[in-house]
């Protein structure tokens, strides 16, 4: 019999100990597993959500945040200058206002206003309808020039794609209309409401979920604020090449054009995310990781000393029929990989349900994106899952393997008699 | 020392260090077993017996003397290689058997030698000779929690004799069974002296100790006969 067989033999001879140790530390190997996928996962859900826009590199005013942004003075020109660039393949500006919406009799919602310019892809994805229509796609259009498909000042057209919420909120479809009212903040105005038409329901992904979005032509975008923009934009995205070296080349490529401005690839706000708002979160799960692999390790430590010394006379008695400590060290080593591998393996689904509901629990925060996630799984938790509890049950084997390493025979097999 | 020698003591004292002061355990005891007899040790309790048998057994060392198993100084040795000595040249048989409770009578039997290295083929028809030797075939998958008191001490005498050792040594192997059982058990003790097997046995019971070649009696440490 090996000595997996044996600890085999072993776990199934003293169940109630097995069944202990297997729950035990499955439960705390699913807030393990849990810990492991919050440390990164807000992280990798905001990296996941900056690329699924399909631009890699942002452009803003060095008074700006990525948050707060003000103008980009001569965005149009910057444009024209970064769409001319090797490495890049799109660009789009960007502008933001609150306004207010407004269908019929419903009672109105102040939204986030986007204006952009035409670009091949993103920023947000298409769920029902179609996206802003601005002529061909791809065709080049000179800082300057208007939308050729939007002109609502001359032609009354405003075309919008909205977010879900706002859609539920009023049940819009494509092809409903609806009534936009710029306001924007820290000054009284009594702008006039533009009629526009929804084309198609989007996903946006930085909105929040409690947030209604709209997003039209930046033509539409400057009737509605009754303010031409003389292509100023708040911000600038822009989509590099990644045969000539992705985001972090192409931002490299346009700080140099403009030194007055910050340049961020995805890579970068993801780093300055990191260092600022995720640490904490990291932070706290690695205190809580600690916390619970202590309490793995203290359990499986405890309930295998416990069980080793109520079998010190049988352990005796198999060194004094000539059982060698490698064996028996062995047996006990099986043992806590058996116990810990176990609930380990359980922590895994347990975990996984228990992350869901978390998750689900956290996004109802309000202000934060909708598909921002605070627990998403990567392959490399799995591994640090794994190595830590292999490093567990070792751990937890030690002292019991250094215990009947050490054991008096003769003693021990005369205490078991006496007693 | 004779070639015929199995295990000599010579001299050999034990001093257990206690937080209340030293105990000695054994006096300058001298015995000598030679192969294939039968020796049987008789004392009150508390007197050395276990102390004298753990020593002859290889499972402790002398705090002074010597023990010399097939004339080798058991106290020069490593733990490894008297480890070695102890797995194919001594069998034990102790009072409370120690089957290992999750393994089956067969699997018990079957333990020393797989220690031993003995192929698993070789290693069923010993252990299969074995039970039909202790007469426990129909026994061979019931875990110890199924068997008797007489039937584990049987399983654990099958155990002792699987790598064929050449002393076999037991301590008090019938105090925890019946008169009846224990007299059983004597016979099978009988049985294996006859098939060449020395023997060293400490016990109380007198019809147990009746059957040895040469019977000899401790008292406070030391043998008196």
């Amino acid at each position: 019999m090996t000595s997996l067989g044996l600890a085999w033999r072993t776990a199934r001879r003293y169940r109630a100990r097995t069944l202990l140790a297997v729950a035990g530390v499955a439960i705390i190997g699913a807030l393990l597993f849990d810990m492991l996928l919050l440390s990164r996962g807000l992280l990798a859900s905001f990296a996941d959500l900056l690329d699924s826009e399909g631009f890699d590199v942002r452009v803003i005013a060095s008074e700006g945040l990525p948050a707060m942004r003000v103008p980009i003075p001569g965005s149009a020109d910057l444009a024209d200058r970064i769409r001319g660039m090797p490495s890049v393949r799109d660009v789009a500006l960007i502008r933001m206002e609150r306004a207010r919406v407004r269908r019929g009799a419903d009672r109105p919602r102040v939204v986030t206003l986007v204006g952009r310019t035409q670009s091949g892809v993103g920023p947000w994805t298409v769920v029902r309808g179609a996206s802003l229509s601005y002529g061909p796609v791809g065709s080049a259009r000179p800082s300057g020039e208007r939308d050729s498909a939007s002109l609502p000042s001359e032609r009354g057209d405003c075309p919008v794609v909205i977010g879900r919420n706002l859609a539920t909120a009023f049940a819009l479809e494509p092809g409903s209309s609806l009534d936009v009212t710029a306001t924007p903040a820290g000054i009284a105005s009594a702008l006039p409401s533009v009629a526009c038409r929804v084309v198609g329901l989007v996903d946006f992904g930085f909105a929040g979920v409690d947030e209604y979005a709209v997003a039209t032509t930046m033509d539409a975008f400057e009737a509605i604020v009754a303010e031409p923009s003389h292509g100023e934009a708040d911000l600038i995205l822009v989509a590099s090449r990644a045969e000539s070296g992705g985001g972090a080349a192409a931002a490299r490529a346009i700080a140099g054009l403009r030194p007055d401005l910050r340049v961020y690839s995805n890579e970068d706000v993801v780093a300055q995310f990191n260092r600022n708002g995720f640490a904490y979160f990291r932070q706290i799960s690695f205190v809580l990781s600690s916390l619970t692999m202590s309490f793995a390790f203290l359990l499986v430590a405890t309930l295998l000393t416990v069980s080793i010394n109520q079998r010190l006379g049988e352990i005796a008695a198999l060194r004094a029929l000539g059982i060698g400590r490698r064996r028996i060290a062995a047996m006990l080593l099986w043992e806590s990989a058996l116990l810990v591998g176990a609930g380990a393996l359980l922590a895994l689904p347990l975990g996984g349900v228990l992350a869901l509901l978390l998750d689900h629990i956290l996004r109802q925060m309000p202000g934060l994106p909708e598909r921002l996630h605070f627990f998403v799984f990567e392959p490399r938790a799995l591994v640090i899952h794994v190595v830590l509890f292999v490093i567990t049950a070792a751990a937890a084997a030690a002292y019991p393997v250094w215990l009947t390493s050490r054991l008096p025979i003769a003693a021990t097999l005369r205490r078991e008699v006496v007693g | 020392m004779p070639a015929s020698l199995v295990v000599e003591a010579r001299g050999v004292s034990r001093v257990f260090p206690m937080s209340a002061g030293p105990v000695t355990a054994l006096r300058d005891v001298t015995l000598h077993v030679a192969a294939g007899e039968y020796v049987a040790i008789a004392g009150p309790s508390g007197c050395g017996k276990s102390t004298l048998l753990h020593l002859v057994g290889c499972v402790d060392t002398p705090s002074s003397g010597s023990i010399l198993f097939e004339h080798r100084d058991v106290a020069a040795l490593s733990e490894a290689a008297r480890s070695r000595i102890r797995l194919t040249r001594i069998g034990f048989v102790f009072q409370r058997f120690f089957l290992l409770p999750m393994l089956t009578a067969a699997e018990n039997i079957e333990l020393p030698q797989a220690e031993a290295g003995v192929a698993p083929a070789a290693r069923r028809a010993r252990t299969r000779a074995l039970l039909e030797y202790v007469e426990l075939v129909d026994r061979a998958d019931h875990l110890p929690s199924q068997l008797s008191g007489g039937e584990m001490q049987r399983i654990a005498i099958a155990r002792a004799l699987a790598n064929n050792p050449v002393l076999l040594v037991a301590d008090e192997p019938t105090g925890e069974l019946d008169e009846t059982t224990g007299e059983h058990i004597a016979d099978l003790f009988d049985r294996v002296h006859a098939d060449g097997t020395a023997i060293l046995v400490v016990t109380h019971n007198p019809t147990l100790a009746i059957r040895a070649s040469r019977r000899l009696a401790m008292k406070s440490g030391s043998l008196v006969a």
